[in-house]
């Protein structure tokens, strides 16, 4: 079957369908696909969802699309905003966060979903890969209602055993309460998305899982470009196509300049 | 009868950097100040321990001038996921790298502000965080014997912000709205030297005293574009290809082991321009007049 669309669109499609009128959906930097699925969300299916960049707050389901500069930091952001979050209180307002939905990229994830934007290296002090930092993320995954994990690649150095340090905390060392056992408010992750599958957490062990493997994309696959054991269960669909309706408004509405076709 | 004169703030950038001293701690707001930024680098301030992102942070880093970064987040923009010369100097041990994240930080500058010695943060509970920087340290609260961070407080010695316009006894106003952590740096600091685009009369600031968001600036200079090649809030946008260029001959600097491009970007726009006006006849004015807002 010859593919519909990139897989970027893909997982732009399959996140904007996983959210939900009402929410709030907040997303950082250099996420393309989180930020591409969030106004194709407002746009099909919510009107009532606010959006959050870089602190602007906008409600933007009344625009026929979105002429904003997309895709990274610019402060002209705020000329859709109705308010702007950052004037010096960010984060007073975090025991409302249950209802935010947050993404998060990551130089390393471990079977647990927890994540490392810090380095790479045993030793702090001489990283063999220094990262950008943690930037607002433990607080934010900290709290919100639920968070995607999203990944550009997926490679046995991006998939470890073990994190060698931990920004985010996914489920920790496992176990439905190990959140809760943490004090940690916020849901947690729900999905891990990468360009070869989409990823959940088993109900019990809080353990990665695969969930469905996108078109073409085989089990042998993924499993080669894991560095430790996925949760495989009997049936392994392949990831929908999206629909026609949300592939045009993807592309006539938000990625007008198809960043995310190549 | 009244007697005495009112004390002016107004500074030049030179006078203003002054006050700095080697070995400070320089905290950098956003929007950023880069005409400041570019006068420590200018006045080859030594061993700062600096809160700063992005290009400055990169930029004072390659200017020799940081021996500590307060670091939150180091990323290169425009698909450079790290800021290179940070990356560089971090990766080999030459900056000493206190790790944390937004709400720790404000945290710290908060519990700076109202003069405690920590503030409990919940953001960095079961994360590396502690581990790898053991000034935070995990606590028991006494109300519900919760685990917390209990971050120090963290008390710059200069706050350096760029605002749209001020008076010249220390109004400040943003206009456009203070960036996310200027009012966290300015209440943090011991003393706040604030940039701005227009130095407006005092009865511009009475007119509306509620659009003050810094009523005692210790030193206000006037730098038209002084953010370049950052933005300043209905004023000018970004110029993304001169902070593509700083990124191509900083990486190639750090990574590749090419560091004529970065010293000529040093010398051309930080070391040789005497003044402020001087770095604004180097980029030019027609580059300087297409980056108006919208």
């Amino acid at each position: 079957m010859t593919p519909c669309c990139s897989t970027a669109e893909l997982l732009a499609c399959f996140l904007a369908r996983d959210l939900n009128d009402g929410e709030e959906l907040q997303v950082g930097i250099a996420l393309p696909i989180p930020e591409a699925a969030v106004r194709l969300a407002q746009l099909t299916h919510g009107p009532n969802m606010e959006l959050i960049f870089l602190g602007a707050r906008m409600n933007v389901h009344h625009l026929d699309h979105l002429p904003m500069p997309a895709f990274g930091w610019d402060s002209r952001v705020v000329r859709w905003a109705e308010s702007f979050s950052d004037r010096g209180h960010r984060f007073d307002q975090v025991k409302d966060w249950h209802r935010r939905v947050f993404f998060v990229g990551g130089l390393q994830v471990d079977p647990h979903g927890n994540t490392n934007l810090i380095g790479v290296g045993q030793d702090f002090r001489r990283l063999k890969f220094r990262g950008p930092g943690s930037v607002g993320t433990p607080t934010l995954t900290t709290h919100v209602g639920r968070y995607y994990i999203v990944l550009n690649t997926h490679t046995p150095r991006i998939f470890v055993p073990r994190c060698d340090f931990i920004s985010t905390v996914g489920w920790g060392n496992g176990g439905a309460d190990a959140r809760t056992q943490l004090g940690l408010p916020g849901g947690g992750p729900k999905y891990c998305i990468t360009p070869l599958c989409i990823m959940d957490f088993t109900p019990e062990e809080k353990r990665l899982r695969l969930v469905s493997l996108h078109p073409g994309v085989t089990l042998a696959q993924v499993q080669a470009q894991t560095g430790f054991e996925l949760v495989i269960p009997a049936q392994v669909p392949t990831t929908a196509w999206p629909t026609l309706e949300d592939l045009h408004v993807l592309r006539t509405q938000v990625d007008v300049a198809g960043a995310l076709r190549g | 009868m009244n007697t005495g004169v009112r004390t002016s703030r107004l500074h030049t950038e030179a006078q203003a950097v002054a006050m700095l001293d080697h070995g400070m701690t320089i905290a950098i707001g956003e929007p950023t100040p880069m005409a400041l930024v570019r006068q420590v680098i200018r006045q080859q301030l030594r061993d700062l321990t600096v809160i700063a992102s992005g290009l400055s942070l990169d930029l004072l880093i390659a200017g020799g001038c940081v021996r500590k970064t307060i670091s939150y987040y180091a990323g290169g923009g425009f698909g450079v996921p790290v800021a290179p010369c940070f990356r560089r100097a971090a990766e080999r041990g030459e900056i000493e790298v206190w790790e944390c994240e937004e709400g720790i930080l404000t945290s710290g500058l908060e519990a700076a502000g109202k003069g405690l010695p920590f503030l409990p943060w919940r953001g960095g509970v079961g994360t590396s965080l502690p581990e790898i920087n053991p000034d935070l340290k995990l606590i028991r609260d006494p109300i519900n014997g919760e685990t917390l961070l209990a971050v120090p407080a963290i008390k710059p010695d200069v706050a350096l912000l760029h605002a749209s316009v001020a008076d010249v006894y220390g109004n400040v106003q943003h206009q456009g709205g203070p960036g996310w952590i200027d009012l966290f740096l300015q209440r943090a600091a011991t003393h706040c030297i604030v940039q701005v685009e227009k130095i407006v009369p005092n009865e511009a600031i009475r007119a509306a005293p509620w659009a003050t968001t810094i009523g005692r600036a210790d030193a206000v200079v006037r730098l038209p574009w002084g953010a370049h090649p950052w933005y300043s809030r209905g004023w000018y946008v970004q110029d993304s290809a001169f902070l593509a260029d700083y990124l191509a001959v900083a990486t190639a600097a750090a990574e590749r082991d090419q560091p004529a491009g970065l010293a000529e970007f040093l010398n051309r726009y930080c070391h040789e321009p005497a003044t402020h006006a001087d770095y604004l006849e180097r980029v030019g004015l027609k580059r300087l007049l297409a980056l108006h807002e919208y």
